[in-house]
């Protein structure tokens, strides 16, 4: 899948030769992973691309799926699947020398459920709760990810309610989010007046959830060819001024953070990931746009309300832990201010038009709190018969293990939470 | 620093949550068999100030060693089957196992069968089922007191 700089996408198709093709990591690095899932899920293999290490494949040995590490007495520590915390499940190996990470191999797919094989052969309707239920974090992303996919191979264009629809939930989701993620960059430090007082926040956004869509994580309000989600003058206009409230309240809290120097001392040249890094290793989202990469898909999608959006960048832009935490409080301010003027009015339900050809092969791209989310459909007729869920999470777990490197182990939790990807939507 | 005290103080007056009338703990330990970190997000809030799980005795230990629960959410992978009886096999007795959401509860499972081993009770004996998808935070909250309750009867 090919994206413009208008962001519309090209999908380019590969004929295996006896199960082989050539491998594109010499062009795009971030391919990495993508090529490795498709050795270990379809047999793919991928000529030029060596050594081919196992990334879903859990059944080889250590040396199989690790980079071999050199160094004055290197030694490794083996952390997870299971975590100390409430954590999702995941491995991580370091390669460390005293305490110094040389290197982190991070193996996932622990959480494998093998949901995109299930939806093959269900209908494309159907199919809206495989991708939904990949991860709860990013329900809405991927399910409007997926339902523009199935649209645009249906020959179908959201007309400008749905698309006002979708933008709303979508900058719901992200407030809970990036709410959630500054609290765990808090708990990351030990600072728990802060952890608490924005926890406390992502409650309160997720009971607006709830009290709009009647669902806390928003399930269930994205379908193909439409939107179901209906809010009158009075819910509207008191769902403003909730966001109103949790906006005051967070940038209250926010004035904390920034004052407080011992928090402030953590967060300094912790986890560096430069804008030459970021891009060669396919960073997205905010930690993309930490390290002075200005991407961000809301920015080019015509099938969203976006209209004249232009991407924030962290002033610092030197992509270390402070520069994702100050990158999420911008974001956060940004998304109030999109959903003071989404929430101006009544929403109705709404359609799709029918004013394209119809294929069988055709992606979407949605910008999820973590970065930018993939769905590509191939279809026959009206059942599934491939679909791919390429996730911001699955975009940055790669520059998670390589932030990681030079960095003290105990840093790791809060460079992994300055991150806070999702382990469901990468494994799915 | 004290303006977050002070509005988590007024927050703590505002919400005015009951004191509990019981005095023991319960000591949880979650294990992530493949959920879609719907019930982990919920578990987290589940000691926020709203539900506030810790004023009654229970909180959220590091290790199964220190473990009263195995608070296990998803379907089980076949990928987190091993480490599961690993963290159960780690725990001291009496031990309970709960099964958080809808997934573990095993009445709304998504996936491919061969990376599924299934329900929580296919792999070890539940006490407790916290069913939901995900379980609200105050749901979760009030199904642990429930075993709380009913160490009486271990």
């Amino acid at each position: 899948v090919l994206a413009g700089d208008d962001g519309e996408l090209r999908t380019e198709t590969v004929e295996p030769v006896a199960g082989v093709v050539p491998s594109i990591v010499g062009l795009v690095p971030a391919a990495d992973w993508d090529e490795r899932e498709a050795h270990d899920l379809y047999g793919v293999r991928f000529e030029g691309h060596e050594p081919l290490r196992p990334l879903v494949d859990h059944d080889l040995n250590v040396a199989s799926w690790t980079v071999p590490v050199e160094g004055r007495d290197p030694y490794q520590v083996a952390v997870g699947p299971i975590h100390a915390g409430v954590i999702e499940s995941g491995h991580f190996r370091f390669h460390l020398v005293g305490e110094k990470i040389l290197h982190l191999d991070a193996r996932l797919f622990y959480k494998h459920r093998g949901l995109e094989r299930a939806a093959e052969g269900s209908s494309l309707g159907h199919g809206l709760r495989y991708v939904s239920r990949a991860c709860a974090a990013c329900a809405v992303t991927n399910g409007v990810a997926y339902a523009q996919a199935v649209e645009e191979a249906l020959g179908q264009r959201a007309s400008a309610e749905l698309a006002r629809a979708r933008t709303m939930l979508l900058e719901l989701e992200r407030v809970w989010s990036h709410l959630n993620d500054i609290s765990a960059v808090c708990a990351g430090t030990g600072l728990a007046a802060g952890t608490q007082r924005f926890a406390g926040l992502a409650e309160r956004a997720r009971q607006l959830n709830a009290q709009l869509t009647g669902h806390r994580f928003l399930f269930g309000t994205v379908r193909i060819g439409g939107s179901d989600v209906e809010l009158d003058a009075g819910r509207a206009s008191s769902a403003r001024e909730e966001l109103a409230r949790l906006r005051v309240e967070a940038a209250s809290g926010w004035r904390e953070l920034v004052f407080n120097r011992s928090f402030d001392d953590r967060l300094v040249d912790v986890g560096i990931v430069r804008a030459r890094d970021a891009r060669r290793l396919g960073a997205s989202g905010p930690a993309a746009r930490a390290a002075g990469v200005e991407v961000d898909t809301r920015a080019t999608s015509p099938r969203l309300q976006y209209d004249g959006f232009v991407p924030v960048t962290s002033s610092r832009g030197t992509g270390d832990v402070k520069s994702r935490l100050e990158q999420r409080h911008l974001e956060l301010v940004q998304s109030f201010e999109l959903l003071e003027s989404l929430l101006s009015g009544p929403l109705r339900p709404s359609s799709t038009e029918n004013d394209g050809p119809e294929r069988a092969l055709a992606a979407a791209r949605v910008e999820s709190p973590r970065g930018a989310t993939l769905c590509v459909v191939e279809r026959a007729g009206d059942r599934i018969e491939r679909v791919r869920l390429r996730t911001g999470s699955y975009a940055n777990w790669p520059v998670v293990a390589f932030a990681a490197s030079g960095n003290m182990l105990p840093d790791f939790p809060l460079i992994n939470k300055s991150f806070e990807l999702c382990y469901a939507c990468a494994d799915r | 620093m004290l303006t977050l005290l002070r509005d988590l103080r007024r927050l703590r007056r505002e919400l005015a949550l009951p004191r509990p009338d019981r005095g023991r703990s319960l000591a949880v330990r979650h294990v992530d068999c493949g959920s879609c970190n719907g019930c982990e997000h919920e578990l987290i809030l589940a000691s926020s100030p709203y539900a506030d799980l810790q004023r009654f005795g229970i909180g959220i230990v590091a290790s199964p060693r220190h473990a009263d629960v195995l608070l296990v959410t998803g379907p089980v992978t076949t990928r987190m089957r091993g480490p599961l009886l690993t963290a159960y096999a780690a725990m001291p007795e009496p031990r309970r196992v709960a099964a958080l959401g809808d997934c573990a509860v095993g009445t709304d499972i998504l996936g491919s069968p061969d990376e599924l081993v299934g329900p929580v009770d296919v792999v070890l004996p539940v006490d407790l089922r916290i069913p939901g998808c995900p379980p609200t935070p105050n749901a979760i909250a009030a199904a642990l007191l429930e075993l709380l309750d009913s160490r009486d009867a271990v």
